[in-house]
């Protein structure tokens, strides 16, 4: 049962945080590292830690749909039908777009010509399912970039939201993801509940990492 | 003799430049088998010269797309090198590379150019050049035609020489700058290819130290 008063989860909070952290540091590294980096063996450490991040939040995005999926959201803050509308559709945005980050970005390591294995945070390989080809490559590499565009707007729109509702409006749509006690105050005992349910059944559904 | 006596002081300074041990019989060999088809032909002996390892560097660059030039070098080499002055074209080079110890930058970078796709380090542990021909271009270049193998496969490439006797050592040291394009698919190297250029660019600086 929902609280109206309550918050997501703190599973999915905890999702959400380290989730915006990486995909951060993964936007901020792809960007910096193409763009500024002129030292070889540099760009090929940092490609090698872009490619690993891409992996982690592959691995929190699952979980977090997973998560998501099987849990009733709290009951969101009162808004005119259009924007609630906007908000729905930027989150599905967000959700598409990290979706189609991680999958180009994986496609691009499997299809460039220059293939070079992917050490997971030096833990264990990334497997690539496709053969190397030129045009795939570049396929890949322009779903990227473009898909990096959207998310980066899609982040900015996001927090911009954010904070239009936790300053200008007041209203409680940021306490409900936020970790400190004025989100603990929120999560009500029916969420904790779901939460574990959701839990166990994620960890059946998601498949296992290689 | 003569020969005795350089073949003996070359070989006392070769084995404090460390690779006597490995390749002392088979520099042995070359040696006289160099000396004395000189000592038929012509009065003057082929001159012995040790190198210099501190001031030898193995270099190279290679371009790609998409991706910033690479330059990288080889830490661990021997070589030798016979000079004949009077008569260049019997002069002779041979250099002997551990594949392994590339470096272009970072351990995990240089892991990977080990690798089999690059240099393939585990099947073929050294590169390696011997000259075949020595061409006096002017006063102070020489093209030097011959054999490169590297994984495995032994392709003839010429090198354009500068060749520059250091003043201040009255002719017992000799600074040489090698230089060359090498197109590694034909060494079965394809890696990258296009998006990693086909030509890599060697540069090969040494000197020459007389033992005379």
């Amino acid at each position: 049962m929902n609280d109206a008063a309550a918050g997501w989860p703190l599973v999915l909070k905890l999702l959400h945080w380290a989730s915006a952290a990486l995909v951060v540091a993964a936007l901020g590294l792809g960007t910096f590292m193409v763009q500024f980096v002129r030292d070889p063996a540099l760009r090929f450490d940092l490609t090698q830690s872009h490619k690993s991040i891409g992996v982690a939040i592959l691995a929190l995005t699952l979980a977090r749909l997973c998560v998501r999926l099987l849990t009733k959201a709290p009951k969101p803050e009162p808004a005119a039908r259009l924007l609630a509308l906007a908000a729905a559709a930027a989150h599905v945005g967000l959700y598409a777009a990290l979706v189609a980050m991680v999958a180009s970005g994986w496609l691009m390591a499997t299809t460039t010509p220059v293939r070079v294995p992917t050490s997971v945070f030096g833990l264990f390989g990334l497997p690539y399912p496709l053969s190397p080809g030129l045009p795939k490559y570049l396929f890949a590499h322009a779903v990227h970039v473009m898909a990096a565009i959207a998310l980066a707007a899609l982040v900015a729109v996001h927090v911009a939201a954010a904070l239009v509702h936790a300053l200008l409006w007041r209203d409680r749509t940021l306490a409900r993801m936020w970790l400190g006690r004025r989100g603990a105050e929120a999560v009500g005992v029916g969420q904790n509940a779901d939460m574990r349910t959701a839990g166990v059944s994620c960890a059946m559904v998601v498949p296992r990492l290689p | 003799m003569k020969q005795d006596r350089w073949l003996q002081r070359g070989a006392a300074r070769l084995r404090r430049a460390g690779w006597w041990v490995g390749w002392g019989p088979v520099a042995v060999a070359l040696s006289l088998a160099v000396l004395l088809s000189a000592g038929t032909r012509a009065a003057a002996p082929v001159q012995g010269w040790y190198i210099d390892e501190a001031h030898t560097s193995i270099d190279f660059k290679i371009d790609a797309v998409g991706f910033p030039t690479t330059r990288g070098h080889f830490n661990r080499y021997s070589g030798r090198i016979l000079i004949d002055f009077a008569h260049p074209a019997r002069s002779f080079t041979n250099f002997t590379v551990d594949s392994g110890s590339v470096d272009v930058g970072s351990q995990s970078f240089n892991d990977f150019v080990r690798s089999a796709a690059l240099l393939d380090v585990a099947e073929f542990p050294t590169l390696s050049f011997q000259s075949t021909q020595v061409d006096k271009l002017d006063p102070r270049t020489a093209r030097v035609s011959g054999n490169l193998t590297m994984r495995g496969v032994s392709r003839p490439i010429a090198l354009k020489v500068d060749v520059e006797a250091d003043p201040a050592a009255s002719g017992r040291a000799v600074a040489f700058l090698a230089t060359g394009a090498i197109s590694r698919s034909n060494f079965g190297m394809n890696f990258g290819i296009p998006l990693i250029d086909d030509t890599l660019e060697m540069t090969v600086r040494t000197r020459a130290l007389s033992d005379e």
